[in-house]
């Protein structure tokens, strides 16, 4: 065996080893969540599941629907994290298309505001907006968790405004020219321009939502509006020795979210990479 | 101002509103309010009663502030180095080009984006004492008793450290492996030429290259593991006796939990120059180095 092929060896070693890392905790949640009761407190631990071979294997997802709340904070999720990362789009483009065109003071002044609260920890934030959102009456309702992503947000308009700027000034002049409306050169050249930043924006601000569990938690304490974490941090406090079922509840949880991974794979990584380099 | 411009001008007031609204309502007043609430003793219903630096005093001085300070300090320890190393080796190997690496890097990504919570609750359930895998993966290898991954005081931070490891670990690969791409590749088809081993390529050539992407990735790891809280909540709620608590958890505790709004305040400022201070020390070493 030659000196290359030796090194390509050990290069999938090293690259096999970490996959198993990686899989094993998600394999293991679907191998429990197959599970039946008694084969779960069974030692050793069986590695294969035996509803999977009994050929009932979907028996405890169809136990989480059936528990009460699960439905609903399936939809609670899907709303939130729909809902804000359409905000997001809405708002960051708009600002992000006048910040790449217009410098004077006041938009200039607004910019470097919004970009100095990206130094700020959301934990800064939290007591005052819960204050605020118990004045507007928003508390155990899901508007604290969509209504400020319509508003503000940092590190979408910083996106944008990045995208935007490298429109060529030329194009926009001659569509001036053809009489377009300054609304008409966002919606018809920008907006599609920037569509893979917007692409990466919605996925981004889906998937950091989906994931939230700091907000819904202050904010929301009534069984109704509790999105997918809260669910399953209830879960564990109410039935934690049913694990079969609360793990098939996770794996359902974190589905959505792999799905959308393996679909726009691209789009997700770049978001997230863009998202801290900025 | 030239005539593109004036003609945006009319319409730009309306587009940039919301943002203008969001940002006074949702970022600088709360700003500021937390500023002033972490100078007050307040339980969120009485009324505010200015207590000078005492928060502050207690967040650094108390028994239990100081415990906070010091696990967050001792997760640092763990994850951030963990995290870089792997985040860095791995990059390293996706980096070879080498057949199936592209299907490699996208696993290797896969734990950042699943769902903190549902994630954080597989684990614990792997953490189990008496049913665990872990454990059982132990007695199998006859390596050592079971341990109490979750409930023992001296390994419970270290626990929540490593499922974070684990998630993120793909995020600060991609971020390396966006500076590799950075790296003049000629460099090390010389040394190749001369004759130089991998190991020195790595050394003397990526490593220095490679270190303001290197200095980013301490950074945003520090930052991340100071705010670490959704892990926390699914796996420990901050126990045993706090044992685990770090300044991300107890700032939720003191204010949502004990409803002592100035010292979580005080906390959230705390962690906020923590943040501003890794940044500003990396702008400094940045700037010297250009």
């Amino acid at each position: 065996m030659n000196s290359r092929s030796i090194s390509a060896l050990l290069i999938y070693l090293g690259l096999l080893s970490y996959a198993a890392v990686t899989l094993f905790p998600l394999l293991w949640m679907v191998i429990t969540a197959m599970k039946s009761g008694r084969e779960l407190f069974r030692l050793p631990p069986s590695l294969v599941p035996d509803l999977l071979v009994a050929g009932t294997p979907f028996v405890n997802f169809v136990a989480v629907f059936e528990k009460s709340g699960f439905l609903g904070a399936v939809l609670n999720s899907m709303l939130v994290a729909t809902l804000a990362a359409v905000g997001q789009l809405i708002t960051c483009s708009m600002a992000g298309f006048v910040f790449a065109n217009l410098r004077n003071r006041v938009f200039t002044g607004i910019y470097v505001l919004l970009l100095s609260t990206m130094f700020f920890p959301t934990e800064v934030t939290l007591i005052p907006e819960f204050l605020l959102f118990r004045q507007l009456g928003w508390l155990d309702t899901l508007l604290p968790l969509i209504v400020p992503s319509f508003f503000v947000g940092a590190f979408g308009t910083l996106m944008m405004t990045g995208f935007f700027k490298s429109i060529p000034f030329e194009i926009e002049e001659a569509a001036i020219l053809d009489g377009a409306s300054s609304f008409g050169i966002f919606k018809d050249i920008y907006l599609p321009f920037g569509a893979p930043a917007l692409a990466s924006l919605f996925l981004v601000a889906f998937i950091a939502n989906w994931d939230e569990v700091l907000r819904p938690v202050i904010f929301n304490s009534s069984p109704e509006v509790k999105t997918l974490p809260q669910f399953l941090l209830d879960f564990v406090g109410q039935y934690e020795s049913q694990w079969t079922v609360l793990l098939a509840g996770s794996f359902l949880a974190t589905l959505p979210l792999i799905m959308i991974y393996i679909g726009c794979q691209k789009w997700v990584v770049a978001g997230f990479a863009r998202s801290s380099l900025k | 101002m030239n005539a593109v411009q004036r003609h945006h001008l009319r319409i730009a007031w309306w587009m940039i509103l919301p943002c203008t609204i969001g940002l006074i309502c949702f970022r600088l007043f709360p700003i500021l309010a937390s500023f002033l609430i972490s100078f007050t003793d307040w339980n969120i219903i009485g009324v505010p009663e200015f207590v000078g630096l005492n928060n502050y005093i207690q967040a650094l001085t108390s028994p239990l502030g100081v415990k906070v300070l010091l696990n967050t300090f001792q997760y640092a320890l763990v994850y951030v180095p963990l995290a870089t190393a792997l985040g860095f080796s791995l990059a390293l190997l996706v980096d070879t080009g080498i057949k199936g690496a592209v299907f490699f890097r996208t696993l290797y990504f896969l734990p950042f984006i699943t769902a903190t919570v549902a994630i954080a609750i597989s684990w614990k359930w792997m953490f189990a004492t008496r049913f665990g895998i872990l454990n059982a993966f132990l007695s199998w290898l006859h390596l050592s008793d079971p341990i109490a991954w979750l409930s023992n005081p001296n390994v419970a931070l270290i626990s929540v450290a490593v499922v974070m490891v684990w998630k993120d670990t793909g995020f600060y690969m991609v971020l390396f492996l966006a500076g590799l791409q950075t790296i003049d590749r000629t460099l090390i088809e010389a040394a190749k030429l001369d004759g130089a081993n991998r190991f020195a390529i790595v050394r003397d050539i990526i490593l220095p290259q490679l270190a303001p992407m290197t200095f980013f990735v301490l950074l945003i790891a520090m930052i991340n593991s100071a705010k670490t809280f959704e892990a926390t909540i699914s796996l420990t709620n901050g126990g045993p006796n706090n044992a685990s608590t770090t300044l991300g958890y107890a700032i939720y505790q003191n204010a949502f939990v004990h409803f002592d709004m100035g010292l979580a305040s005080a906390q959230s400022w705390v962690l906020c120059l923590i943040v501003g201070g890794i940044s500003l020390l990396h702008y400094r070493l940045q700037q010297r180095k250009t």
